[in-house]
């Protein structure tokens, strides 16, 4: 009998809405909510559930390290082959908790993790290379089909079944990439002069190596009046207020925050700090305006350099953070810019 | 240009008191073939070795692989380069099939070398496995880079390359078993019918990235880093203007064999006036600096649209920084309106998750795979190795190391083995051979 560790949030485990998004970590022995329905699923695979973490939204995004570590704790010394989390369906939270529970767990257990979003659901992008996202439904009325597919693919890799690849079984492409002898086994020259007639004369082909599409953003045209332009100050090195109001993550950031600059001529150590992962913080701590540097914005607002600074900077932290993210985020900063008619961003990247 | 390939299919390999072809029996003569190698007062150590499929052997450090052939007007086998400049592409060229003749090194390896197993499940990560082979083991004086970890391998790489007329003279005179024509039209005098189809050119990246002399392909003899993308008749690729050079972690390599046999041309001369139109082969290269990268591709895109390319095959021998110039060189093509396949190996790393090439672009939408040259790779001993299975780890070998934190060394004490595909010996067969390809997982 093979064995499975479940993962879902407190709404799925029967426990409350966004009320209760606070709840604390819990391992339960054997299933919660809709584990039951992957335990029925699992039983021709001779596996079972045999326990269901349950924890809420919120704990896992605002004490996302504690959470992960008093999980990973109570499953220590539990015998299992396979972890599985959600399914999440387009909800953000839940989804990035998955992936956050999965990867954890893979690195400490050294299992195969499956869970599933839908394709618009952060958690996706985030967390696709670390393991199996099967390509989930926008909402819970699907959840039948989302088990399904889910434990189609969990008794495949329990059973050792070679794996068909993304397309196949269903889950996001992973960007991992290994070479295999074709079954077939037809010459690189043949495959690839065939696909040379193939595009030559307009008909169907399969590239064997997809590359990805590129978003690129063309350069803004220059400020043609600076002595008379607004300037906004914003930042990917995680400066913000010592407590950190808006809990940015230091990785992998879903979040931002604003900050009020309208009363001070410099970001003063022990009043702001960088909260960024990814480099040593030790400057950017003793002095914010290294990377945010509101000082020499406010000296040269003095001298007339330019016309007037925006009230506000804009933070979030670049390391880790998929594309897909930061256009949210940017969309969403966008509209405080342009209600007060900045006309030029100063952006600063670590 | 016509060129006959007079084709005698060896079906064994034995040494014998000549060296002669019979039914299908060819006879090597050790000591004479040897005396001819050690005319090179630079070879130290000589010796020749046969090996077949199945053959539980393991050669390391493999150098270069040639196929035995001569001409039967005199001309030199590689023009300009084992003897006077004279037209490759045209004529008769009698040729041993079935077989190479392979370089190992006696004792030192180098980046650019490789390791072939003969039998066991190695067996599969190399073209010339699947070959009958005569083996040179030899060692030289060229002491200036015996330490160093790119090799010029100079002495005993001529030497087969030599050595492979030398024993393709014994079919000299011989009536083959089969002739094989190779001819292509004038580009501009084709008949209707050919002219309807898409005509089509092969742009060969042959490896030139040594600034130093005597590591690049040559062509002519000339090296490939010294030269701009230039027109060529297949005939001439497969007749021995084009040599193997000594540079590049060996999975991602093409031998002199796969030059003279190079499986794409073979494929587009079958398919010429059927499906499509051959036009030629641009011979282009694969120079470090950018400006270079772009004279390159601008060059390539301007001879394919003179031509009247309708579409072309962009192959590199190589991958890192040449990807630049075939990614450049296929967005170039693209650009100018011509429909463009890529054929490549790819390196995402151990686990299989980085880029699949340093350079992309979303113009490359029709794309071969042969490989990832980083695959790593477990095999058991085998019972003997020819060569120094030492070289893999001791000689810096793309694939080899010394110790590993996590692996241990490429090399262990009961003559097992642990290395990436990189030294694998042409492993990737980007010319053609590859039965591989990536798959996502």
């Amino acid at each position: 009998m093979k064995n499975v560790v479940c993962y879902i949030n407190q709404f799925f485990a029967g426990i409350g809405g966004e009320d209760k998004a606070d709840f604390e970590p819990e391992v339960r022995d054997g299933v919660a909510g809709p584990t039951a329905a992957i335990n029925q699923g699992l039983k021709a695979q001779d596996a079972q559930v045999c326990k269901t973490i349950v924890c809420g939204d919120n704990f896992m995004s605002t004490h996302r390290d504690e959470a992960v570590q008093r999980i990973l704790e109570a499953l220590e010394g539990t015998e299992f082959d396979l972890f599985m989390a959600g399914p999440a369906f387009q909800a953000g939270r839940y989804g990035v908790a998955c992936g956050e529970i999965g990867k954890a767990v893979a690195a400490k257990f050294k299992v195969p993790v499956i869970t599933s979003m839908h394709p618009e659901n952060p958690g996706v992008e985030m967390f696709k290379k670390e393991m199996y996202i099967m390509v989930g439904s926008h909402s819970a009325g699907s959840m039948k089909q989302d088990v399904d597919a889910m434990v189609k693919l969990a008794g495949k890799l329990l059973s050792g079944e070679e794996l068909q690849g993304p397309e196949a079984e269903g889950y996001y492409q992973r960007g991992i990439r290994h070479q295999v002898w074709l079954k077939e086994p037809v010459q690189a020259a043949d495959r690839a002069v065939d696909m040379l007639i193939a595009k030559a004369t307009g008909k169907p082909y399969v590239s064997e190596l997809i590359i990805p599409k590129k978003d690129l953003v063309p350069i803004a045209p220059a400020i043609k009046d600076l002595k008379h332009a607004r300037i906004a100050l914003m930042n990917t090195g995680g400066i913000v207020p010592v407590d950190n109001p808006d809990k940015i993550q230091s990785a992998s950031a879903t979040r931002w925050g604003r900050y009020d600059i309208s009363g001070m001529d410099r970001l003063e150590g022990g009043v702001f700090k960088t909260i960024h992962a990814g480099f040593d913080p030790a400057a950017a701590n003793a002095d914010p305006n290294v990377i945010m540097p509101v000082d020499v914005m406010k000296e040269f607002l003095k001298e007339g350099k330019y016309g007037s600074l925006h009230p506000y900077f804009y933070t979030t932290v670049g390391t880790g953070t998929t594309q897909g993210e930061a256009k949210r985020m940017a969309k969403e900063i966008i509209p405080y810019l342009e209600e007060d008619h900045v006309d030029g961003v100063i952006m600063v990247s670590t | 240009m016509k060129l006959e390939l007079g084709n005698f299919y060896v079906k064994d390999i034995l040494f014998g008191d000549q060296t002669k072809y019979e039914k299908g029996i060819l006879t090597i003569n050790k000591e004479d073939c040897l005396a001819f190698v050690r005319k090179d007062p630079h070879i130290t150590e000589a010796d020749l070795r046969i090996v077949k499929p199945g053959d539980m052997v393991r050669l390391v450090p493999v150098k270069e692989a040639v196929e035995c052939r001569v001409k039967v007007n005199g001309d030199a086998l590689f023009p300009g380069y084992t003897g006077p400049l004279s037209q490759a592409g045209n004529g008769r060229t009698h040729c041993l099939k079935g077989m190479s003749l392979l370089a190992v090194g006696r004792h030192w390896g180098g980046f650019q070398d490789g390791l072939i197993d003969m039998g066991g499940e190695g067996a599969k990560y190399t073209y010339f496995s699947q070959l009958k082979n005569i083996v040179l083991v030899a060692d030289t004086d060229e002491e200036f880079e015996k330490h160093e970890q790119q090799k010029k391998n100079r002495a005993i790489r001529e030497a087969v390359h030599k050595l492979a007329e030398y024993i393709g003279s014994c079919v000299k005179d011989q009536e083959p078993e089969e002739v094989e024509t190779l001819e292509l039209e004038p580009v501009i005098r084709r008949d209707p019918e050919t002219e309807k189809l898409p005509s089509v050119v092969y742009v060969m990246q042959p490896q030139s990235q040594m600034e130093e002399m005597g590591y690049n392909d040559l062509c002519y003899g000339w090296d490939c880093n010294h030269m701009l993308p230039t027109f060529m008749h297949p005939n001439e690729v497969l007749d021995g203007a084009m040599i193997s050079g000594s540079f590049m972690p060996c999975s991602s390599k093409w031998a002199t064999y796969d030059f003279q046999n190079c499986p794409v041309i073979k494929r587009l001369y079958k398919e010429h006036g059927k499906t499509l139109n051959f036009l030629g082969v641009i011979m282009s290269n694969l120079n470090v600096a950018l400006e270079q990268k772009e004279r390159s591709a601008l060059f390539v895109a301007q001879i394919a649209k003179s031509l009247g390319a309708d579409a072309a095959l962009v192959t590199e021998e190589g991958y890192g920084n040449p990807d630049a110039d075939f990614t450049g060189c296929i967005v170039a093509l693209e650009d100018a309106g011509i429909k463009t396949v890529g054929l490549t190996n790819e390196c995402t790393g151990r686990d299989g998750k980085s880029d699949p090439l340093v350079s992309m672009d979303e113009k490359e939408n029709a794309i071969v795979s042969t490989g990832n040259v980083s695959e790593l790779i477990e095999l058991p001993p085998m019972p003997e190795v020819i060569g120094e299975l030492e070289a893999l780890g001791r000689d810096g070998l793309s694939g080899g190391w010394a110790g590993d934190e996590i692996l241990g060394p490429s090399v262990r004490p009961d003559g097992s083995i642990i290395m990436e595909n990189n030294a694998m010996f042409c492993g990737d067969q980007i010319i053609g051979w590859s039965v591989k390809t990536m798959k996502e997982f």
